[in-house]
């Protein structure tokens, strides 16, 4: 009877005050439901730039995504950002690494066309409807185009540190979690890839 | 932002502000496939969150109820028929076989425990017989 009345008292505490577990969950995935929709063009954006496929950073982004809500999304909210960019910039280097040994193996074979309809794409096309007029908007295509380009010339870390702090507005601590260094590293490696892309982008940009 | 968290230059407000306009500039195609995967990862999250409540439970139930069948196949299956008589090894497995023998019944009308209990005094002869110490010479 002691035993009885124990599970009662538990019961009793545990079915009180607690939420319903189902309501916690409905939460749980509004919140990351939210969290995802918030990183997930940048996050397409920060791969296009590094891997200049599209489809690539779709699929690596895909792959993050699902990652995160495996593995992490137990976790707190507030680690999910850096998690997040961790998995990402992984999947990245390891998309990077897995094409340079195919292009070291396959040197022998033709390499992928590169998509004609892609260079001969009208700038114009790619603008939204309204808002901002066109020749803004196309200033602005140019300039984020040269900024691709330079970013895609700088050491993988210094394009790493560049995209999560001035890019996703990732903070020293977070960018360090990000990328897996000390916030010193992080530091370094940001401070050089600003002054390259100043250097190499100069003024007129 | 200048290496640090302080504010940053107007060099690095131009990036930033370069690359949020360019958000709105990525295609539906993109946007409709981001949509998709984030779908997934979330039926995944939740996947992952039933399979994280929902095991302990099953196995906590299996668990109770195979310990549940061991203790009664234990009490019931030696041949004093409690638990306080201590068996060898052989004799145990030699139970066994006497209980798979009597549930694998080739009667399938009769339920096995009926059979056990309209030949009890066989069973008690055949068990007394396999007590006795000369019970190999038997037969």
């Amino acid at each position: 009877m002691t035993r009885f009345a124990t599970l009662s008292h538990a019961w009793m505490a545990w079915d009180g005050p607690a939420p319903a577990p189902e309501d916690a969950a409905l939460d749980h995935t509004k919140e990351l439901d939210k969290f995802l929709a918030e990183v997930e063009r940048r996050a397409f954006r920060i791969a296009q730039v590094s891997l200049r496929d599209e489809d690539d950073a779709l699929d690596v982004v895909q792959d993050a995504m699902l990652k995160l809500a495996r593995n992490y999304s137990a976790k707190p909210s507030a680690e999910w950002r850096p998690l997040f960019y961790r998995i990402l910039e992984n999947g990245i280097r390891d998309l990077q690494r897995r094409r340079a040994v195919r292009k070291r193996l396959m040197v022998w074979l033709p390499g992928p066309k590169e998509d004609p309809d892609e260079e001969a794409q009208d700038p114009i096309d790619s603008v939204a409807a309204g808002g901002a007029d066109v020749p803004e908007l196309l200033m602005q295509d140019q300039a984020m185009a040269k900024l691709e380009t330079s970013l895609r010339a700088l050491p993988a870390r210094q394009r790493e540190a560049f995209m999560l702090r001035n890019f996703e507005g990732l903070d020293v601590a977070e960018t360090a979690r990000a990328m897996g260094c000390s916030e010193g590293s992080v530091k370094t490696h940001y401070s050089r890839a600003v002054h390259t892309l100043r250097e190499q982008l100069g003024e007129v940009w | 932002m200048n290496e640090s968290n302080l504010d940053p230059s107007p060099f690095e407000e131009r990036g930033r502000r370069l690359f949020d306009a360019s958000l709105e500039r990525v295609d539906m195609r993109v946007r409709s496939r981001l949509n998709v995967a984030r779908h997934a990862a979330l039926d995944a999250a939740q996947a992952s969150r039933s399979r994280f409540f929902r095991v302990p439970l099953w196995t906590s139930a299996a668990g109770v109820t195979v310990a549940g069948v061991l203790a009664v196949a234990i009490w019931f299956g030696g041949p004093g028929g409690h638990a306080g008589h201590v068996t060898a090894p052989a004799e145990n497995a030699a139970n066994l076989e006497d209980l798979e023998l009597v549930a694998s019944s080739d009667d399938a009308s009769a339920p096995p425990m009926d059979m056990l209990q309209d030949d009890i005094d066989f069973y008690e002869w055949a068990a007394d017989k396999g007590n006795t110490p000369d019970s190999g010479n038997v037969g």
